[in-house]
């Protein structure tokens, strides 16, 4: 295995890691005082050029959600964070936010010198609290304690104030509008688009607004340190810059959070990365992205995990959750298993996913349970089917992929469950 | 049309003084995040606010929170229904949430639930008698790479469990004093 590349783990495993002494030893906040100097569409340009590709799950490039913001006219203009984490299988912001928030904090404060915006929102999950929270907030009031925040910011005259606020449990507030909704004080229904964001009319109090993930931002200060073009040579496929935070779970023997290039093949991540399955263990399917992502199957591993890569192959990268799974595991209980968090998730705004995920559910409970029919299969894909594309927000598709995908490619694990 | 007061005058608080203190603080600070036309933003936070010290959301919480922020009625209760770490019925002074999304599932969280259930003698959704545990299922936690994990009270994340660290978990928590839980009766009386 070639040496591995640390941009966002570098200092996750020194002792104190967190610490804002920590990350100045190792070059923090420095990126900062160069991009101050910059002019802000030139750290945008640098951020198109590393093909920096939003990690929060849909693979959006960074840059060009960030010109999109800068073409408009209407102030203020807002970064709001994503910190949100919910996706099953995902839990590579909650690490990033305990072990290098500092690192987060100055990519944050870079994107908002970018954007011309001058108050930002970290909307985290509520059960953060404690933990990744607390550590963030150490973090900011260390930077405004140093002159990183709040007025005047190392004597450029740049305004920046940053507020961490509370998520109260809801999947659905991990949508970028949804989550908008649930900052302005509602419940979490997303909005109709366009208009999108980070167009004037669509985003947070209808400014313009980038809704960022915690990853992506903390990429920010190694671009503006190393340059886009070093940044995209670090990627495996081409538009995929960096490395990513793959989290891993499921039966191998190391689980946990690793940074590898971006686009490294499954099979690589699981080897070389993850010590291989546990003993007893063989690999059955992996989950690439999410739950809400389409299934590999054992002879899928060699795909490349990228955006475009899995896009192609009717799957997608997701959230970067990566669990793999071992022949112990029935899909069809699995499936269950992950029907039953999207028939509790859906926010109802919609009637496919409101009474589409409730009927999966049933249906698969129904198998699994050892009372459906061949019928019972084929009508879980069928309504699957029928829920794509119908809806408000990727909800519904997010729990219409598992659902075709398990049944397509692991068809027997249904029918040894089914009578007839 | 149904109009939707926004003020019905001073409400009663459902505070103590102790708590009340303590609220108004920690509720200045949580609007002072916000530009002072868009304060109603901070309904999310300042019901958690209410809910740390009460342990729950009575009525007479939600009523109070509407309008100390001056939002409608109706708007509060449709967002303390719409997210699941608020509570509108009293849980437990340790309350577990065993999470059970796809990764802790294949590591085995059915069988931590189980335990749980046994050990407590409730089921999901349950209270135990004397008010010290409640439990419910929960997903995903982001804590998938320790799983099988749980949520204590909402904010305290125990992973990598086992059998064992389950059922000493449960013994330290049955003589700690918990969160606070007011006693208020539901709205259903029960």
């Amino acid at each position: 295995m070639p040496d591995p590349i640390k941009i966002l783990t570098a200092n996750w495993d020194k002792p104190d890691g967190w610490t804002l002494d920590v990350y100045k030893k190792s070059g923090g906040y420095q990126a900062l005082a160069k991009a101050l100097k910059m002019k802000p569409q030139a750290i945008v340009d640098e951020v198109v050029k590393a093909n920096l590709r939003g990690r929060g799950g849909a693979g959006f490039p960074t840059g060009m959600k960030w010109n999109f913001v800068r073409k408009e006219t209407s102030f203020p203009k807002y970064l709001v964070v994503n910190a949100d984490e919910g996706e099953p299988g995902t839990f590579k912001d909650r690490e990033t936010l305990l072990r290098s928030p500092h690192l987060f904090v100055e990519g944050l404060i870079i994107g908002c010198f970018a954007l011309d915006c001058h108050l930002t929102y970290v909307y985290c999950r509520g059960e953060f609290r404690d933990g990744p929270v607390a550590r963030a907030q150490q973090a900011i009031e260390e930077a405004y304690a140093n002159g990183f925040l709040g007025k005047n910011i190392l004597g450029t005259g740049y305004d920046l104030d940053i507020h961490v606020v509370p998520g109260a449990g809801a999947y659905i507030c991990g949508e970028e509008t949804g989550l908008l909704e649930s900052l302005e004080g509602r419940k979490g229904y997303p909005r109709l688009k366009p208009p999108f964001p980070a167009n004037a009319g669509g985003g947070l109090w209808k400014q313009p607004t980038a809704v960022n993930n915690v990853e992506t931002l903390a990429n920010i200060p190694v671009i503006i340190e190393k340059g886009g073009d070093w940044f995209t040579s670090v990627g495996l496929v081409p538009k995929n810059g960096g490395t990513r935070l793959y989290a891993v779970s499921g039966h191998v023997k190391k689980p946990g959070v690793h940074e590898a290039p971006m686009g490294i093949t499954f099979t690589r991540l699981l080897e070389d990365y993850c010590g291989g399955m546990r003993e007893g263990s063989t690999l059955k399917a992996i989950i690439p992205g999410g739950s809400s992502s389409a299934i590999l199957t054992a002879a899928e591993a060699d795909w490349a995990s990228d955006f475009d890569t899995l896009k192609a192959k009717k799957t997608m990268a997701g959230s970067g959750g990566v669990v793999y799974l071992d022949q112990s595991v029935n899909m069809a209980r699995a499936l269950a298993n992950v029907m039953r968090f999207y028939a509790h998730e859906s926010c109802g705004q919609c009637t496919p996913c409101r009474e589409g995920t409730a009927w999966l559910s049933r249906l698969c409970d129904k198998i699994v349970a050892g009372k459906g029919d061949k019928q019972d299969v084929d009508n879980v894909h069928q309504i699957a089917r029928q829920m794509e594309q119908k809806t408000i927000c990727a909800l519904a598709d997010g729990a219409a992929m598992p659902a075709k995908s398990y049944i397509e490619k692991f068809r027997a694990d249904f029918d040894a469950l089914v009578r007839g | 049309m149904i109009p939707l007061a926004t003020k019905s005058g001073p409400l009663p608080s459902p505070f103590t003084p102790e708590q009340q203190q303590r609220f108004d603080e920690r509720f200045e600070q949580a609007v002072a995040k916000y530009p002072s036309e868009r304060r109603r933003a901070a309904l999310l936070p300042v019901l958690h606010l209410a809910q740390d010290e009460l342990g729950w959301l009575p009525d007479a919480a939600l009523a109070y929170v509407g309008f100390r922020l001056d939002v409608p009625p109706v708007r509060v209760r449709e967002v303390a229904t719409f997210y699941t770490m608020y509570r509108l019925r009293p849980v437990g002074r340790q309350h577990l949430g065993v999470c059970n999304s796809i990764s802790c599932w294949v590591m085995g969280s059915e069988e931590i639930l189980k335990q749980c259930e046994q050990k407590l003698g409730i089921r999901p959704g349950e209270m135990t008698a004397d008010g010290q545990f409640s439990l419910e299922e929960v997903a995903c936690l982001a804590a998938c790479g320790a799983a099988p994990a749980l949520l204590v009270n909402n904010f305290g994340y125990v992973d990598n469990l086992t059998a064992q660290k389950v059922e000493e978990l449960i013994d330290r928590l049955a003589k700690e004093p918990g969160k606070p839980m007011a006693v208020v009766a539901a709205p259903d009386g029960k």
